[in-house]
Protein backbone atom coordinates (compact mmCIF):
# COMPACT_ATOMS: atom_id res chain seq x y z
CA UNK A 1 0.00 0.00 0.00
CA UNK A 2 2.79 2.36 1.03
CA UNK A 3 4.60 1.51 -2.17
CA UNK A 4 1.56 2.40 -4.25
CA UNK A 5 1.15 5.74 -2.49
CA UNK A 6 4.83 6.49 -2.98
CA UNK A 7 4.59 5.58 -6.67
CA UNK A 8 1.58 7.85 -7.11
CA UNK A 9 3.36 10.73 -5.37
CA UNK A 10 6.42 10.30 -7.59
CA UNK A 11 4.23 10.15 -10.69
CA UNK A 12 2.33 13.27 -9.59
CA UNK A 13 5.61 15.11 -8.92
CA UNK A 14 6.90 14.14 -12.38
CA UNK A 15 3.69 15.33 -13.98
CA UNK A 16 3.91 18.71 -12.25
CA UNK A 17 7.65 19.08 -12.89
CA UNK A 18 7.49 18.28 -16.58
CA UNK A 19 4.06 19.59 -17.50
CA UNK A 20 4.21 22.19 -20.22
CA UNK A 21 3.90 25.77 -19.09
CA UNK A 22 0.49 27.36 -19.09
CA UNK A 23 0.41 30.20 -21.57
CA UNK A 24 -1.96 33.11 -21.75
CA UNK A 25 -2.41 34.68 -25.14
CA UNK A 26 -4.05 38.02 -25.78
CA UNK A 27 -5.35 40.09 -28.66
CA UNK A 28 -4.60 41.80 -30.95
CA UNK A 29 -3.22 38.92 -33.00
CA UNK A 30 -1.00 38.96 -36.05
CA UNK A 31 -1.52 35.93 -38.32
CA UNK A 32 1.16 35.01 -40.81
CA UNK A 33 2.35 32.08 -42.87
CA UNK A 34 5.33 29.86 -42.24
CA UNK A 35 5.96 28.29 -45.63
CA UNK A 36 3.32 30.05 -47.77
CA UNK A 37 0.71 27.29 -47.76
CA UNK A 38 -2.95 28.35 -47.74
CA UNK A 39 -3.17 27.24 -44.09
CA UNK A 40 -2.52 30.80 -42.93
CA UNK A 41 -5.57 31.94 -44.84
CA UNK A 42 -7.61 29.16 -43.25
CA UNK A 43 -6.41 30.40 -39.86
CA UNK A 44 -7.57 33.89 -40.82
CA UNK A 45 -11.00 32.49 -41.67
CA UNK A 46 -11.08 30.66 -38.31
CA UNK A 47 -10.01 33.80 -36.44
CA UNK A 48 -12.72 35.77 -38.17
CA UNK A 49 -15.25 33.11 -37.14
CA UNK A 50 -13.96 33.23 -33.55
CA UNK A 51 -14.38 37.03 -33.61
CA UNK A 52 -10.76 37.62 -32.70
CA UNK A 53 -9.12 41.00 -33.16
CA UNK A 54 -6.57 40.03 -35.80
CA UNK A 55 -4.53 41.26 -38.75
CA UNK A 56 -3.57 38.86 -41.53
CA UNK A 57 -0.22 39.51 -43.22
CA UNK A 58 0.96 36.48 -45.13
CA UNK A 59 4.52 37.69 -45.63
CA UNK A 60 5.11 39.91 -42.62
CA UNK A 61 8.77 40.68 -41.98
CA UNK A 62 10.80 41.50 -38.87
CA UNK A 63 10.72 45.22 -39.65
CA UNK A 64 6.91 45.30 -39.83
CA UNK A 65 6.11 48.76 -38.56
CA UNK A 66 3.39 47.86 -36.07
CA UNK A 67 4.75 44.50 -34.92
CA UNK A 68 5.04 45.83 -31.37
CA UNK A 69 1.34 46.69 -31.26
CA UNK A 70 0.37 43.01 -31.24
CA UNK A 71 0.31 40.76 -28.21
CA UNK A 72 0.35 37.47 -30.09
CA UNK A 73 1.62 36.21 -33.41
CA UNK A 74 0.22 33.00 -34.91
CA UNK A 75 2.52 31.43 -37.47
CA UNK A 76 0.83 28.75 -39.53
CA UNK A 77 3.45 26.21 -40.55
CA UNK A 78 3.11 24.54 -43.92
CA UNK A 79 5.39 24.70 -46.94
CA UNK A 80 3.83 24.95 -50.36
CA UNK A 81 5.89 25.11 -53.54
CA UNK A 82 2.97 26.86 -55.28
CA UNK A 83 2.71 29.39 -52.45
CA UNK A 84 6.45 29.98 -52.34
CA UNK A 85 6.43 30.37 -56.12
CA UNK A 86 3.52 32.81 -55.94
CA UNK A 87 5.48 34.87 -53.39
CA UNK A 88 8.55 34.71 -55.64
CA UNK A 89 10.75 33.13 -52.97
CA UNK A 90 12.29 29.77 -52.13
CA UNK A 91 12.22 27.86 -48.84
CA UNK A 92 15.62 29.24 -47.78
CA UNK A 93 14.40 32.84 -48.13
CA UNK A 94 11.26 31.89 -46.21
CA UNK A 95 13.33 30.39 -43.39
CA UNK A 96 15.42 33.59 -43.23
CA UNK A 97 12.24 35.70 -42.98
CA UNK A 98 10.81 33.50 -40.22
CA UNK A 99 14.04 33.41 -38.23
CA UNK A 100 14.25 37.20 -38.21
CA UNK A 101 10.51 37.55 -37.56
CA UNK A 102 10.39 35.36 -34.46
CA UNK A 103 13.50 37.06 -33.09
CA UNK A 104 11.86 40.48 -33.51
CA UNK A 105 8.55 39.23 -32.10
CA UNK A 106 10.30 37.78 -29.06
CA UNK A 107 12.17 41.02 -28.50
CA UNK A 108 8.92 43.00 -28.60
CA UNK A 109 7.30 40.64 -26.12
CA UNK A 110 4.78 38.93 -28.39
CA UNK A 111 3.57 35.44 -27.54
CA UNK A 112 4.40 33.13 -30.43
CA UNK A 113 1.92 30.44 -31.42
CA UNK A 114 2.97 27.75 -33.87
CA UNK A 115 -0.04 26.32 -35.67
CA UNK A 116 -0.34 23.35 -38.02
CA UNK A 117 -3.92 23.23 -39.23
CA UNK A 118 -3.64 21.40 -42.56
CA UNK A 119 -2.87 17.99 -41.12
CA UNK A 120 -0.81 15.10 -42.46
CA UNK A 121 -1.05 16.23 -46.07
CA UNK A 122 0.98 19.33 -45.21
CA UNK A 123 3.90 17.48 -43.66
CA UNK A 124 7.14 16.96 -45.50
CA UNK A 125 10.78 17.97 -45.40
CA UNK A 126 10.21 21.67 -46.17
CA UNK A 127 7.30 21.97 -43.72
CA UNK A 128 9.38 20.22 -41.05
CA UNK A 129 12.20 22.68 -41.68
CA UNK A 130 9.82 25.52 -40.87
CA UNK A 131 8.64 23.78 -37.71
CA UNK A 132 12.20 23.15 -36.55
CA UNK A 133 13.10 26.81 -37.04
CA UNK A 134 10.09 28.06 -35.07
CA UNK A 135 10.01 25.60 -32.22
CA UNK A 136 12.72 27.24 -30.11
CA UNK A 137 10.85 30.52 -29.93
CA UNK A 138 7.28 29.37 -29.66
CA UNK A 139 5.11 29.55 -26.54
CA UNK A 140 2.18 27.42 -27.62
CA UNK A 141 1.34 24.91 -30.34
CA UNK A 142 -2.03 24.39 -32.03
CA UNK A 143 -1.77 21.13 -33.95
CA UNK A 144 -4.22 19.18 -36.06
CA UNK A 145 -4.17 15.61 -34.76
CA UNK A 146 -3.20 13.82 -37.95
CA UNK A 147 -0.25 16.16 -38.44
CA UNK A 148 1.19 14.41 -35.39
CA UNK A 149 0.74 10.88 -36.75
CA UNK A 150 4.49 10.32 -36.48
CA UNK A 151 4.66 11.86 -33.01
CA UNK A 152 6.90 14.75 -34.06
CA UNK A 153 4.83 17.45 -32.38
CA UNK A 154 4.33 15.42 -29.20
CA UNK A 155 8.09 14.91 -29.02
CA UNK A 156 8.77 18.61 -29.59
CA UNK A 157 6.19 19.58 -26.98
CA UNK A 158 7.87 17.37 -24.39
CA UNK A 159 11.41 18.24 -25.37
CA UNK A 160 10.85 22.00 -25.36
CA UNK A 161 8.24 22.04 -22.58
CA UNK A 162 5.70 23.75 -24.82
CA UNK A 163 1.99 23.32 -24.35
CA UNK A 164 0.33 21.63 -27.31
CA UNK A 165 -3.39 21.84 -28.00
CA UNK A 166 -4.77 19.45 -30.59
CA UNK A 167 -7.94 19.27 -32.62
CA UNK A 168 -9.40 16.71 -34.97
CA UNK A 169 -10.90 18.77 -37.79
CA UNK A 170 -9.62 22.09 -39.04
CA UNK A 171 -12.91 23.78 -38.22
CA UNK A 172 -12.53 22.60 -34.59
CA UNK A 173 -9.63 25.03 -34.23
CA UNK A 174 -12.17 27.86 -34.17
CA UNK A 175 -13.48 26.62 -30.81
CA UNK A 176 -9.92 26.44 -29.50
CA UNK A 177 -9.26 30.03 -30.56
CA UNK A 178 -12.48 31.14 -28.90
CA UNK A 179 -11.40 29.50 -25.63
CA UNK A 180 -7.81 30.73 -25.84
CA UNK A 181 -8.77 34.33 -26.36
CA UNK A 182 -11.61 34.23 -23.86
CA UNK A 183 -14.54 34.94 -26.16
CA UNK B 1 -21.11 -6.47 -100.98
CA UNK B 2 -19.27 -3.89 -103.04
CA UNK B 3 -21.69 -1.23 -101.79
CA UNK B 4 -21.03 -2.13 -98.12
CA UNK B 5 -17.27 -1.98 -98.69
CA UNK B 6 -17.69 1.40 -100.33
CA UNK B 7 -19.76 2.74 -97.39
CA UNK B 8 -17.22 1.44 -94.86
CA UNK B 9 -14.40 3.01 -96.87
CA UNK B 10 -16.23 6.35 -96.97
CA UNK B 11 -16.86 6.25 -93.20
CA UNK B 12 -13.19 5.44 -92.53
CA UNK B 13 -11.95 8.23 -94.80
CA UNK B 14 -14.44 10.72 -93.25
CA UNK B 15 -13.27 9.79 -89.75
CA UNK B 16 -9.66 10.28 -90.73
CA UNK B 17 -10.37 13.59 -92.40
CA UNK B 18 -12.86 15.07 -89.96
CA UNK B 19 -12.15 13.32 -86.65
CA UNK B 20 -14.32 10.88 -84.72
CA UNK B 21 -17.81 12.02 -83.85
CA UNK B 22 -19.25 11.91 -80.36
CA UNK B 23 -22.62 13.19 -79.24
CA UNK B 24 -23.01 12.93 -75.48
CA UNK B 25 -25.92 10.99 -74.02
CA UNK B 26 -27.45 13.42 -71.57
CA UNK B 27 -31.05 13.21 -70.42
CA UNK B 28 -31.87 16.51 -68.72
CA UNK B 29 -34.04 16.63 -65.61
CA UNK B 30 -36.60 19.25 -64.58
CA UNK B 31 -33.91 21.77 -63.67
CA UNK B 32 -32.74 22.45 -67.23
CA UNK B 33 -34.45 25.57 -68.55
CA UNK B 34 -32.52 26.06 -71.79
CA UNK B 35 -29.90 24.30 -73.86
CA UNK B 36 -27.30 25.77 -76.18
CA UNK B 37 -23.90 25.26 -77.73
CA UNK B 38 -20.54 26.74 -76.95
CA UNK B 39 -20.49 28.06 -80.52
CA UNK B 40 -23.31 30.44 -79.50
CA UNK B 41 -20.47 32.44 -77.93
CA UNK B 42 -17.82 31.88 -80.62
CA UNK B 43 -19.23 31.08 -84.03
CA UNK B 44 -16.11 29.49 -85.62
CA UNK B 45 -16.62 26.40 -83.42
CA UNK B 46 -19.99 25.64 -85.01
CA UNK B 47 -20.02 22.39 -86.95
CA UNK B 48 -16.69 21.21 -85.52
CA UNK B 49 -16.02 18.42 -83.01
CA UNK B 50 -14.89 21.11 -80.58
CA UNK B 51 -18.34 22.63 -80.30
CA UNK B 52 -20.08 21.22 -77.24
CA UNK B 53 -23.57 21.31 -75.76
CA UNK B 54 -24.28 23.34 -72.65
CA UNK B 55 -27.20 23.31 -70.26
CA UNK B 56 -28.64 26.37 -68.58
CA UNK B 57 -30.47 25.90 -65.29
CA UNK B 58 -32.16 29.10 -64.23
CA UNK B 59 -33.82 29.64 -60.87
CA UNK B 60 -37.12 31.39 -60.18
CA UNK B 61 -35.21 34.24 -58.53
CA UNK B 62 -32.27 36.16 -59.98
CA UNK B 63 -28.92 35.66 -58.35
CA UNK B 64 -25.35 34.59 -59.04
CA UNK B 65 -24.21 32.73 -62.17
CA UNK B 66 -22.11 29.62 -61.64
CA UNK B 67 -20.34 27.75 -64.47
CA UNK B 68 -19.78 24.03 -63.89
CA UNK B 69 -17.38 22.23 -66.21
CA UNK B 70 -16.76 18.51 -66.61
CA UNK B 71 -14.81 16.65 -69.27
CA UNK B 72 -11.99 19.13 -69.76
CA UNK B 73 -9.93 15.93 -69.75
CA UNK B 74 -12.28 13.33 -71.16
CA UNK B 75 -10.74 10.35 -69.34
CA UNK B 76 -11.59 11.97 -66.00
CA UNK B 77 -15.02 10.40 -65.88
CA UNK B 78 -15.71 11.32 -62.25
CA UNK B 79 -15.81 14.91 -63.48
CA UNK B 80 -17.96 14.44 -66.58
CA UNK B 81 -20.37 12.15 -64.74
CA UNK B 82 -20.71 14.70 -61.93
CA UNK B 83 -21.80 17.25 -64.52
CA UNK B 84 -24.21 14.75 -66.12
CA UNK B 85 -25.67 13.84 -62.71
CA UNK B 86 -26.08 17.53 -61.94
CA UNK B 87 -27.97 18.16 -65.22
CA UNK B 88 -30.23 15.15 -64.71
CA UNK B 89 -31.13 15.86 -61.07
CA UNK B 90 -30.46 19.37 -59.76
CA UNK B 91 -33.04 22.13 -59.69
CA UNK B 92 -31.79 25.69 -59.30
CA UNK B 93 -34.08 27.81 -57.15
CA UNK B 94 -32.06 31.03 -56.97
CA UNK B 95 -29.44 32.19 -59.47
CA UNK B 96 -28.30 30.34 -62.55
CA UNK B 97 -26.00 27.42 -63.31
CA UNK B 98 -24.49 26.81 -66.74
CA UNK B 99 -23.16 23.27 -67.14
CA UNK B 100 -20.76 22.04 -69.82
CA UNK B 101 -20.52 18.29 -69.19
CA UNK B 102 -18.04 17.47 -71.97
CA UNK B 103 -15.98 20.60 -72.22
CA UNK B 104 -13.55 19.05 -74.69
CA UNK B 105 -15.96 16.98 -76.80
CA UNK B 106 -13.23 16.17 -79.30
CA UNK B 107 -11.18 14.49 -76.53
CA UNK B 108 -14.26 12.41 -75.62
CA UNK B 109 -14.52 11.17 -79.20
CA UNK B 110 -11.28 9.14 -79.05
CA UNK B 111 -9.76 6.45 -76.83
CA UNK B 112 -7.48 7.30 -73.93
CA UNK B 113 -4.04 7.24 -75.50
CA UNK B 114 -2.21 6.58 -72.22
CA UNK B 115 -4.03 3.36 -71.24
CA UNK B 116 -5.99 0.56 -72.82
CA UNK B 117 -9.21 1.44 -71.00
CA UNK B 118 -12.32 0.61 -72.96
CA UNK B 119 -13.98 3.78 -74.23
CA UNK B 120 -17.62 2.94 -73.52
CA UNK B 121 -18.30 1.55 -70.05
CA UNK B 122 -21.78 0.22 -69.36
CA UNK B 123 -23.72 1.45 -66.34
CA UNK B 124 -27.29 0.50 -65.49
CA UNK B 125 -29.46 3.58 -65.13
CA UNK B 126 -33.12 4.06 -64.23
CA UNK B 127 -33.95 3.59 -67.93
CA UNK B 128 -31.67 0.63 -68.54
CA UNK B 129 -28.11 0.46 -69.84
CA UNK B 130 -26.14 3.63 -70.55
CA UNK B 131 -22.49 4.19 -71.33
CA UNK B 132 -19.88 6.25 -69.55
CA UNK B 133 -17.43 7.64 -72.09
CA UNK B 134 -13.75 7.23 -71.23
CA UNK B 135 -11.96 9.54 -73.67
CA UNK B 136 -8.52 11.04 -73.93
CA UNK B 137 -6.83 13.83 -72.01
CA UNK B 138 -6.32 15.88 -75.14
CA UNK B 139 -8.08 17.05 -78.27
CA UNK B 140 -8.19 14.54 -81.13
CA UNK B 141 -5.19 15.51 -83.36
CA UNK B 142 -7.56 15.58 -86.34
CA UNK B 143 -9.59 18.38 -84.73
CA UNK B 144 -6.54 20.45 -83.84
CA UNK B 145 -5.99 21.67 -87.40
CA UNK B 146 -2.21 21.52 -87.10
CA UNK B 147 0.50 19.07 -86.06
CA UNK B 148 1.83 19.10 -82.51
CA UNK B 149 4.84 21.37 -82.11
CA UNK B 150 8.09 20.00 -80.71
CA UNK B 151 7.77 22.29 -77.72
CA UNK B 152 4.46 23.67 -76.48
CA UNK B 153 4.48 27.45 -76.21
CA UNK B 154 1.57 28.94 -74.27
CA UNK B 155 -0.23 31.86 -75.84
CA UNK B 156 0.08 34.68 -74.90
CA UNK B 157 2.62 34.25 -72.06
CA UNK B 158 5.27 32.37 -74.06
CA UNK B 159 5.70 29.82 -71.25
CA UNK B 160 7.18 26.63 -72.68
CA UNK B 161 6.48 22.98 -71.87
CA UNK B 162 8.69 20.19 -73.17
CA UNK B 163 5.84 18.02 -74.40
CA UNK B 164 4.52 19.43 -77.66
CA UNK B 165 1.27 17.44 -77.39
CA UNK B 166 0.23 19.75 -74.55
CA UNK B 167 -0.83 22.07 -77.37
CA UNK B 168 -3.94 19.83 -77.44
CA UNK B 169 -4.51 19.99 -73.67
CA UNK B 170 -7.38 22.42 -73.06
CA UNK B 171 -6.18 23.07 -69.53
CA UNK B 172 -2.89 24.47 -70.76
CA UNK B 173 -4.39 26.79 -73.35
CA UNK B 174 -6.46 29.40 -71.52
CA UNK B 175 -7.23 32.21 -72.25
CA UNK B 176 -7.09 30.87 -75.78
CA UNK B 177 -6.78 32.56 -79.13
CA UNK B 178 -9.56 33.49 -81.57
CA UNK B 179 -7.54 32.62 -84.67
CA UNK B 180 -5.49 29.86 -83.06
CA UNK B 181 -5.56 26.08 -83.37
CA UNK B 182 -8.60 24.02 -82.34
CA UNK B 183 -7.77 23.81 -78.63
CA UNK B 184 -6.87 27.49 -78.41
CA UNK B 185 -10.20 28.36 -80.03
CA UNK B 186 -12.03 26.10 -77.56
CA UNK B 187 -10.38 27.88 -74.61
CA UNK B 188 -11.17 31.24 -76.21
CA UNK B 189 -14.84 30.26 -76.63
CA UNK B 190 -15.12 29.38 -72.91
CA UNK B 191 -13.67 32.75 -71.96
CA UNK B 192 -16.24 34.44 -74.27
CA UNK B 193 -19.07 32.51 -72.60
CA UNK B 194 -17.86 33.58 -69.15
CA UNK B 195 -17.66 37.21 -70.21
CA UNK B 196 -20.96 37.33 -72.10
CA UNK B 197 -22.92 35.53 -69.38
CA UNK B 198 -21.23 37.48 -66.55
CA UNK B 199 -20.28 34.26 -64.76
CA UNK B 200 -19.50 34.99 -61.10
CA UNK B 201 -17.63 31.81 -60.24
CA UNK B 202 -16.78 28.51 -61.88
CA UNK B 203 -15.62 25.02 -61.00
CA UNK B 204 -13.56 23.02 -63.51
CA UNK B 205 -13.82 19.41 -62.29
CA UNK B 206 -10.93 17.00 -62.83
CA UNK B 207 -9.48 13.68 -61.71
CA UNK B 208 -5.94 12.63 -60.83
CA UNK B 209 -4.21 9.42 -59.80
CA UNK B 210 -5.16 7.92 -56.43
CA UNK B 211 -3.32 8.30 -53.12
CA UNK B 212 -1.90 4.78 -53.25
CA UNK B 213 1.59 3.39 -53.39
CA UNK B 214 1.91 1.92 -56.86
CA UNK B 215 4.44 -0.74 -57.81
CA UNK B 216 6.07 0.35 -61.06
CA UNK B 217 7.25 -1.99 -63.85
CA UNK B 218 10.87 -1.53 -62.69
CA UNK B 219 9.95 -2.62 -59.16
CA UNK B 220 10.10 0.83 -57.57
CA UNK B 221 7.30 2.33 -55.49
CA UNK B 222 5.47 5.40 -56.71
CA UNK B 223 3.53 7.44 -54.17
CA UNK B 224 0.49 8.72 -56.03
CA UNK B 225 -2.30 11.12 -55.28
CA UNK B 226 -0.49 14.41 -54.87
CA UNK B 227 -3.38 16.17 -56.57
CA UNK B 228 -6.26 14.00 -55.39
CA UNK B 229 -8.83 15.68 -53.12
CA UNK B 230 -7.45 19.08 -53.98
CA UNK B 231 -9.30 22.33 -54.47
CA UNK B 232 -7.19 24.84 -56.38
CA UNK B 233 -8.34 28.43 -56.08
CA UNK B 234 -7.54 31.54 -58.00
CA UNK B 235 -6.05 34.11 -55.63
CA UNK B 236 -9.37 35.98 -55.48
CA UNK B 237 -11.09 32.78 -54.39
CA UNK B 238 -8.71 31.64 -51.67
CA UNK B 239 -10.81 32.79 -48.74
CA UNK B 240 -13.86 31.11 -50.25
CA UNK B 241 -11.75 28.00 -50.81
CA UNK B 242 -10.59 28.02 -47.18
CA UNK B 243 -14.21 28.01 -46.00
CA UNK B 244 -15.23 25.37 -48.50
CA UNK B 245 -12.55 22.81 -47.61
CA UNK B 246 -13.45 23.15 -43.94
CA UNK B 247 -17.10 22.46 -44.79
CA UNK B 248 -16.03 19.46 -46.85
CA UNK B 249 -14.01 18.10 -43.95
CA UNK B 250 -16.93 18.64 -41.57
CA UNK B 251 -19.05 16.61 -43.97
CA UNK B 252 -16.57 13.74 -44.06
CA UNK B 253 -14.45 14.40 -47.16
CA UNK B 254 -11.25 16.31 -46.27
CA UNK B 255 -9.74 18.22 -49.16
CA UNK B 256 -6.47 20.05 -49.65
CA UNK B 257 -6.49 23.73 -50.44
CA UNK B 258 -4.02 25.13 -52.95
CA UNK B 259 -3.50 28.56 -54.41
CA UNK B 260 -3.26 28.79 -58.18
CA UNK B 261 0.36 29.20 -59.25
CA UNK B 262 0.96 32.60 -60.83
CA UNK B 263 3.90 31.37 -62.89
CA UNK B 264 2.33 28.29 -64.48
CA UNK B 265 0.22 29.63 -67.29
CA UNK B 266 -2.71 28.31 -69.27
CA UNK B 267 -4.63 26.61 -66.46
CA UNK B 268 -8.31 27.41 -66.00
CA UNK B 269 -7.96 28.35 -62.31
CA UNK B 270 -5.30 30.91 -63.20
CA UNK B 271 -6.36 32.32 -66.56
CA UNK B 272 -10.14 32.49 -66.09
CA UNK B 273 -9.56 34.41 -62.86
CA UNK B 274 -6.96 36.67 -64.47
CA UNK B 275 -8.81 37.35 -67.72
CA UNK B 276 -12.41 37.69 -66.53
CA UNK B 277 -14.31 38.81 -63.42
CA UNK B 278 -15.14 35.16 -62.67
CA UNK B 279 -13.57 33.59 -59.56
CA UNK B 280 -12.14 30.29 -60.71
CA UNK B 281 -11.76 26.96 -58.92
CA UNK B 282 -10.54 23.51 -59.96
CA UNK B 283 -11.16 20.24 -58.15
CA UNK B 284 -9.57 16.79 -58.34
CA UNK B 285 -11.04 13.42 -57.38
CA UNK B 286 -8.99 10.17 -57.40
CA UNK B 287 -9.41 7.99 -60.52
CA UNK B 288 -7.75 4.52 -60.36
CA UNK B 289 -7.48 4.63 -64.17
CA UNK B 290 -4.87 7.34 -63.83
CA UNK B 291 -2.57 5.41 -61.50
CA UNK B 292 0.88 4.96 -62.97
CA UNK B 293 1.14 1.21 -63.21
CA UNK B 294 0.23 0.12 -66.69
CA UNK B 295 -2.47 -2.55 -66.39
CA UNK B 296 -6.18 -1.81 -66.87
CA UNK B 297 -7.89 -0.61 -63.72
CA UNK B 298 -11.45 -0.79 -62.49
CA UNK B 299 -12.51 2.79 -62.98
CA UNK B 300 -16.12 2.17 -61.87
CA UNK B 301 -16.23 -0.22 -58.91
CA UNK B 302 -12.76 0.10 -57.38
CA UNK B 303 -13.40 -0.69 -53.68
CA UNK B 304 -11.60 2.41 -52.42
CA UNK B 305 -12.43 4.91 -55.13
CA UNK B 306 -15.67 3.87 -56.86
CA UNK B 307 -17.35 6.24 -59.29
CA UNK B 308 -20.03 7.01 -56.67
CA UNK B 309 -17.38 8.28 -54.25
CA UNK B 310 -15.80 10.50 -56.90
CA UNK B 311 -19.07 11.91 -58.22
CA UNK B 312 -20.27 12.32 -54.62
CA UNK B 313 -17.13 14.24 -53.72
CA UNK B 314 -17.70 16.67 -56.57
CA UNK B 315 -21.41 17.10 -55.87
CA UNK B 316 -20.75 17.76 -52.18
CA UNK B 317 -18.08 20.24 -53.23
CA UNK B 318 -20.49 22.05 -55.57
CA UNK B 319 -22.99 22.31 -52.74
CA UNK B 320 -20.41 23.60 -50.24
CA UNK B 321 -18.87 26.01 -52.75
CA UNK B 322 -22.29 27.51 -53.45
CA UNK B 323 -23.05 27.77 -49.73
CA UNK B 324 -19.72 29.53 -49.24
CA UNK B 325 -20.46 31.84 -52.16
CA UNK B 326 -23.67 32.86 -50.41
CA UNK B 327 -21.66 33.86 -47.32
CA UNK B 328 -19.46 36.13 -49.42
CA UNK B 329 -21.88 37.65 -51.90
CA UNK B 330 -25.22 39.45 -52.03
CA UNK B 331 -25.99 37.63 -55.28
CA UNK B 332 -27.23 34.29 -54.00
CA UNK B 333 -27.39 30.83 -55.50
CA UNK B 334 -29.56 27.98 -54.29
CA UNK B 335 -29.63 24.46 -55.69
CA UNK B 336 -31.99 21.66 -54.69
CA UNK B 337 -32.29 17.95 -55.40
CA UNK B 338 -28.58 17.35 -55.79
CA UNK B 339 -27.67 13.83 -54.62
CA UNK B 340 -25.19 13.76 -51.76
CA UNK B 341 -22.06 11.63 -51.50
CA UNK B 342 -23.73 9.36 -48.96
CA UNK B 343 -26.84 8.92 -51.11
CA UNK B 344 -24.73 8.01 -54.13
CA UNK B 345 -22.70 5.51 -52.10
CA UNK B 346 -25.88 3.94 -50.78
CA UNK B 347 -27.98 3.87 -53.95
CA UNK B 348 -25.42 3.75 -56.76
CA UNK B 349 -24.82 6.27 -59.53
CA UNK B 350 -27.19 4.53 -61.92
CA UNK B 351 -30.13 5.40 -59.69
CA UNK B 352 -29.48 9.08 -60.38
CA UNK B 353 -29.18 8.74 -64.16
CA UNK B 354 -32.37 9.06 -66.23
Amino acid sequence: MKKSVLFLLVALFALVAFAAEEVTVEEPVLITSGGQSPGALQMMVLAKGAKIDYVFEKNVTADYETLGDFNTIIIVAGASSKGLGAAGIDIDTEIERLTALVAAAKEKGLKIVLAQIEGATRRGSSSDLVIDVLIDSCDLMLIKEDADNDGKFTALSEEHNIKMLTFSKTSDARGLLTELFGH
Amino acid sequence: MKKISLIITIICISTLLFGAYFYPDIRPGYGVTETGWLSDYFEPLRGTNLDTPLYIMEGEEEGATFLLMGGTHAREIGASMSAVTFIENAVVKVGRVIVIPFTNRSAASVNDTSTDQERLIRIDSKSGPRFIVYGDRRTDPVDQGEADPEVFVHYPSGMELEEGAEARNLNRNYPGKADGNGTQQLAYAIIQLIKQENVDFNLDMHESDTPRVVKMADGTDYYGGRLAYMLVCHTRGLEMGAFTVMMMEDNGIPMKLEESNVDYRGLSHREIGDNTDCISFLSESPNPGQDRNPEQKDVITDPEFPIEHRVGMHLNLINDLCETWNMFSDKQIMIENLPTHDELMENGLGNYLN
